[in-house]
C-alpha cells in the first residue's frame, strides 16, 4: 500500500512533463514564413472584416466597438496588425503587440474580439459563412 | 455548520480575497490572456489538504463572487467559475491519488486544469477556434504557476494552527 501514492506521483509527473513537452514542440514547429497574410477580425465568432495585409500601403487605424462598451483601436500596418488601445482593465490585447504570422491570434476577451491571420492564398476565411447563396 | 467552522471558512475567504486583490495589482507577467500566478489557489489547496472538499468549494465560490463584485466585470465571472471549479475537481481527484502528499504536483495539475477550463470557456464565448492556439502557452504556464502555488501551500500547511 505504501508504494501506491509514489506510483501515482510518478504517473502524474510523467503526464505533466508530457503535456509541457508537447506544448514546447508545438511552439517550436516552424511556420510558413513571409507568406502574405490576410487578417480576419472576428467579434462573437462572426467575421467582421478581412484585411489583406500585403495590400496595405500605409498605416491606418480604426475603432471596433463591442457590447460591453468596450472599445478597441486596431492599427493596420503593411504586413502586420495589432490593437493599439483598449478600454478593458488588463489591456492584454495591447500587450500582445503586432502580429505578422498565423501562429497566435490577438484576443480581447472583454470585447470578444479575435484577430487571426491566415495566408492570403487560402481564399475563404475559416468560418461558418456560406460559400455562396443562390436565390 | 458550527460557528467555529463558519468563522474559519470566512477567515479563509477573506485571506483568499486579499491575496486576489494584491495579485490583481501586479501587472500581467506575460501578454497572454490567462497567464497569471493564481496565488489565491494556495487557499484552495490548503482547504483541500486540511479541510474537506465542500469547505474548499464554498470558499472558492464566495471568493469568486466577491472578487467579481469588487474588481471584475460580469464576463470575468464566467471565466473564473469555469477555471476555478474545473481545477478544484481535478485537484480533489489528484489529491486523493497522492494521499495529500506532494502538494506541488496537485497544484500543477490544478493550474493546468484551470487554464484548460478557461480556454474552453473562451472558445465557447468567442466562438473562434483560433483561440486554441493559446493552448501551448497556457499548458506550461498553468503547470509552472501551479507548481509555485502548490509549493507555497505545502510550506504554509506546516504552520497551520491545529486549533482551526
Amino acid at each position: 500500500m505504501k508504494t501506491k501514492p509514489t506510483k501515482n506521483a510518478v504517473i502524474i509527473t510523467a503526464f505533466l512533463l508530457l503535456a509541457a513537452l508537447a506544448s514546447l514542440l508545438f511552439l517550436l514547429l516552424p511556420v510558413a514564413e513571409d507568406a502574405p497574410y490576410t487578417a480576419d477580425i472576428y467579434q462573437n465568432g462572426e467575421l467582421l472584416m478581412s484585411i489583406p495585409l500585403q495590400e496595405t500601403a500605409e498605416t491606418y487605424s480604426f475603432t471596433v466597438e463591442g457590447e460591453n462598451h468596450c472599445v478597441n483601436v486596431v492599427q493596420v500596418c503593411p504586413g502586420s496588425i495589432g490593437i493599439v488601445s483598449a478600454d478593458c482593465p488588463d489591456k492584454l490585447c495591447v500587450g500582445q503587440g503586432f502580429i505578422r504570422d498565423s501562429r497566435l491570434p490577438i484576443t480581447c476577451l472583454p470585447n470578444r474580439l479575435v484577430i487571426q491571420l491566415r495566408p492570403s492564398s487560402d481564399s475563404e476565411a475559416p468560418s461558418d459563412l456560406p460559400d455562396a447563396i443562390t436565390y | 455548520m458550527s460557528v467555529q467552522k463558519m468563522t474559519t471558512l470566512a477567515f479563509f475567504t477573506t485571506l483568499s480575497l486579499a491575496i486576489f486583490a494584491i495579485e490583481s495589482a501586479i501587472p500581467p507577467l506575460v501578454p497572454i490572456p490567462g497567464i497569471k500566478l493564481g496565488l489565491a489557489n494556495i487557499i484552495t489547496l490548503i482547504l483541500l489538504a486540511h479541510f474537506t472538499f465542500r469547505d474548499a468549494l464554498w470558499v472558492l465560490l464566495a471568493r469568486i463572487l466577491l472578487s467579481t463584485l469588487l474588481f471584475g466585470q460580469a464576463l470575468s465571472l464566467l471565466y473564473s467559475l469555469a477555471g476555478g471549479i474545473f481545477s478544484l475537481l481535478v485537484m480533489a481527484f489528484v489529491m486523493r491519488l497522492l494521499r495529500k502528499k506532494t502538494l506541488f504536483l496537485t497544484g500543477a495539475m490544478g493550474g493546468l486544469a484551470h487554464n484548460t477550463g478557461q480556454l474552453l470557456t473562451a472558445l465557447v464565448i468567442t466562438a473562434t477556434p483560433g483561440v486554441l492556439s493559446y493552448l501551448p502557452f497556457l499548458i506550461p504556464g498553468g503547470i509552472l504557476t501551479g507548481l509555485f502555488t502548490g509549493l507555497c501551500a505545502g510550506f504554509l500547511g506546516k504552520y497551520l494552527s491545529p486549533h482551526l
